[in-house]
């Protein structure tokens, strides 16, 4: 059986389109090989770099956040970014599990 | 995303219908796709695709496409009979899952609005009570009175509907008198063993939240167990 397990990510989203923010929701939309949250799942990010929800383990949401404020900046609609295994010895952001995820941001207007 | 569409999947999400998102990843443009309703020019193409995805229920980038589908299921129905203590911290836990919780009880001081605010709360006996409620197999059931005059129709209408999962609350001596009605009343071996009982994976905690919690574990564990 599947029973998607909902976050209300998007409700919250509303909500913060509601006090006036600008909202960026970050979707994983492809995986390959072991990757720590599947496909749908979602993070909102704003303007100021709050962010709400995860695309993966908390391995990536940091790079996220820039992305989505980047994006906000220079007023895109929507960008998709890859990531792959991270290199453990440098202070690199990737995903440790050795999987590989694909994000896809859009700006709420 | 238009804040109109997220509007829209949001009412929908309240309204309990079932219906994907589809994003076209190189515009930036989505639609809701619901079954039986036309889609765009552009979507149309791919409709068959998209149906696959729909009735799989399943995320995902469509083959050789910059379409990306999102599909929204259902939340899974949990009746609950007995509005009692260990029902309240069930209700609590529950609430971060996608159930959509009943509470059954005939007993006014037990299901009342001040113990389950915001709860869907029918006020009856079981038989009355599943008159209101549509459940087949996608549904679960979570028996807590240990009272057979309450349980045992619920438990009935469980097993005849083929609910997915159905737990029972009280010892294993309880459980063995239950299951003796329950054979005389007509059910046969294998149905009964299909109950959970006594209710719960075992955690080793005796008070309310803590049974609430090994319910609520076994009920999760169960939702992906199957099918």
């Amino acid at each position: 059986m599947k029973n998607s397990f909902d976050e209300k990510i998007l409700e919250e989203a509303h909500d913060w389109v509601k006090l006036n923010q600008k909202v960026v929701l970050a979707t994983v939309i492809q995986t390959w090989g072991s990757s720590p949250r599947p496909t749908g799942s979602r993070m909102i990010v704003n303007e100021k770099g709050d962010f709400s929800g995860s695309v993966s383990g908390g391995c990536v949401e940091s790079a996220v956040v820039r992305e989505c404020i980047g994006l906000i900046k220079d007023n895109k609609p929507c960008k998709k970014i890859e990531f792959k295994v991270s290199n453990e010895s440098a202070w690199e952001v990737g995903l440790a599990c050795g999987g590989e995820i694909a994000v896809y941001l859009e700006q709420v207007n | 995303m238009k804040l109109q569409t997220l509007r829209s999947i949001i009412e929908k999400k309240k309204n309990k219908s079932e219906f994907a998102i589809i994003t076209n990843l190189s515009t930036g443009e989505s639609e809701i796709f619901e079954k039986d309703k036309p889609l765009s020019k552009e979507m149309e193409t791919h409709s068959n695709q998209i149906k696959e995805f729909f009735k799989s229920k399943k995320n995902g980038v469509i083959e050789n496409t910059e379409i990306f589908v999102e599909t929204y299921v259902l939340p899974i129905k949990v009746i609950v009979v007995g509005a009692v203590h260990i029902a309240q911290y069930l209700v609590d836990f529950a609430k971060s899952l996608n159930f959509e919780i009943s509470i059954i009880d005939p007993r006014g001081y037990f299901a009342s609005e001040q113990r389950f605010p915001d709860m869907k709360i029918i006020n009856k006996w079981p038989n009355e009570a599943f008159k209101e409620i549509d459940t087949n197999e996608n549904t679960a059931l979570v028996a807590l009175t240990h009272d057979p005059k309450i349980d045992d129709p619920a438990l009935q209408h469980a097993l005849k509907k083929k609910f997915y999962y159905i737990g029972a609350l009280g010892s294993k001596k309880t459980h063995e008198n239950r299951c003796q009605r329950l054979k005389e009343a007509g059910f046969s071996d294998e149905q009964i063993n299909l109950i959970h009982g006594p209710i719960g994976i075992k955690l080793g905690g005796r008070s309310a939240p803590e049974i609430a919690l090994s319910i609520i574990a076994q009920l999760v564990s169960e939702t992906y167990n199957k099918k």
